[in-house]
């Protein structure tokens, strides 16, 4: 509705080589609690699509049993036990820290928000350690042998 | 003690880029950092730029980028920058905005978004006869707010902004909200047109970057969200 029509500087106008350094989108700053958090959050978010797209990918395996088999197959070997675990720890966190930004925008607890980020980030660790607790036993396993590691909920 | 003050310096007549001179500056831990630069100039090169004024931290001239942080240079202490005799403090132009020279940049950009959100009252009635009465309760929800001091250090200290110079930024937007909740103020659905949009209030990513710059503690993330309820709640946002 009321758009405000006068005309902002053209960026080229005051672009020479100088200018064009500093207005750079990547600046050097020094990274605080908040700023940390929003990089992992826009890391482990592009993780997580870039699985979709091969999960997705994977399923059309589902037409053929033979070929639905020999992929599930692959999913056992401890490459994919190291790629379960990361998949965990990104979904975790996107959760995690997801939930303190709507609590934040949603509450105004802008305040405590360290205490927050340290309080959600103990939640997360515990969800990791216990979620991944399978994948971590499995590459135990192969790696030190069988019966190596404590069966603890396995 | 002696500090190495390192500068970013600039001069668009000779240079074509920026680069960085050092200077062995005297110092007293509670020195401002503001000092160090006016050592330079007054003692070591009187040809650096920077702006200045009443170097107590109310006219907001000089926000600039200082070991790495946006900082108010009168408002910061020699103490809190370094452990000792010999380290180094670093001096650049506020990220992201384009520099006139040395550490004085163009600030014509921060401007234009701060007249974009309307920071003025905005009122339906005829003028009363005598002044627009508020609480004490009702001046506590923007007391914060009313802190501003203008001077560009959280709107440059934000990935928004770097990433996107349209971005009306936290300095704006804050403004936005210092007048919208403000309980004499009745033009909250024009200002809301204007952050409502994709350059104004949902860039904001709750980075915290511009509460941890303010030299005036402002805690503006957190005005900024409450803003963000309104815009999302209010009749104006219905708007499609």
């Amino acid at each position: 509705m009321a758009v405000d029509t006068r005309e902002r500087p053209p960026k080229a106008s005051s672009k020479d080589a100088a200018t064009a350094e500093q207005e750079s989108r990547f600046q050097r700053y020094r990274i605080r609690t908040g700023m940390f958090a929003w990089m992992m959050h826009r890391l482990t978010g592009v993780g997580l699509v870039v699985y979709l797209i091969i999960h997705i990918w994977g399923l059309t395996a589902l037409t053929d049993p033979e070929t639905f088999n020999a992929l599930i197959a692959k999913y056992h070997s401890p490459i994919f036990k190291v790629g379960e675990f990361a998949l965990l720890v990104a979904v975790a966190y996107h959760a995690m820290n997801g939930l303190r930004i709507v609590l934040i925008d949603l509450l105004g607890w802008s305040p405590k928000q360290k205490r927050l980020f340290a309080t959600l980030g103990a939640v997360t660790l515990l969800i990791i350690l216990v979620g991944g607790w399978p994948s971590i036993y499995a590459l135990g396993e192969w790696l030190f042998g069988p019966g190596s590691m404590p069966s603890l909920f396995l | 003690m002696d500090l190495n003050v390192e500068i970013k310096r600039y001069n668009p007549d000779e240079d074509e880029e920026p680069h960085w001179e050092s200077y062995e500056v005297p110092a007293d831990p509670l020195d401002s950092a503001l000092s160090l630069l006016l050592h330079v100039k007054w003692h070591e090169d009187g040809t650096l730029s920077f702006r200045k004024s009443c170097a107590h931290g109310i006219c907001g001239s000089d926000a600039m980028q200082i070991n790495g942080e946006n900082k108010l240079a009168c408002s910061v202490l020699v103490q809190e920058l370094v452990d000792g005799d010999g380290d180094t403090i670093t001096f650049a132009p506020l990220p992201s905005a384009p520099v006139v020279k040395d550490l004085v940049i163009d600030q014509s950009r921060f401007f234009e978004k701060y007249r974009d959100v309307k920071p003025w009252l905005i009122t339906d009635g005829p003028a009363p006869e005598r002044e627009r009465e508020q609480s004490p309760e009702e001046h506590e929800v923007i007391e914060d707010a009313t802190k501003c001091i203008m001077c560009g250090a959280c709107t440059h200290a934000c990935p928004s902004t770097w990433a996107d110079p349209d971005y009306l930024g936290p300095a704006a937007m804050l403004k936005a909200y210092r007048y919208t909740f403000d309980s004499r103020d009745d033009g909250a659905e024009e200002r809301l047109d204007v952050v409502d949009s994709p350059d104004g209030l949902w860039k904001c990513y709750t980075i915290f970057n511009c509460n941890e710059a303010c030299p005036k503690d402002i805690d503006i993330t957190r005005w900024l969200s409450a803003l963000k309820r309104k815009a999302a709640t209010s009749q104006a946002s219905t708007k499609a």
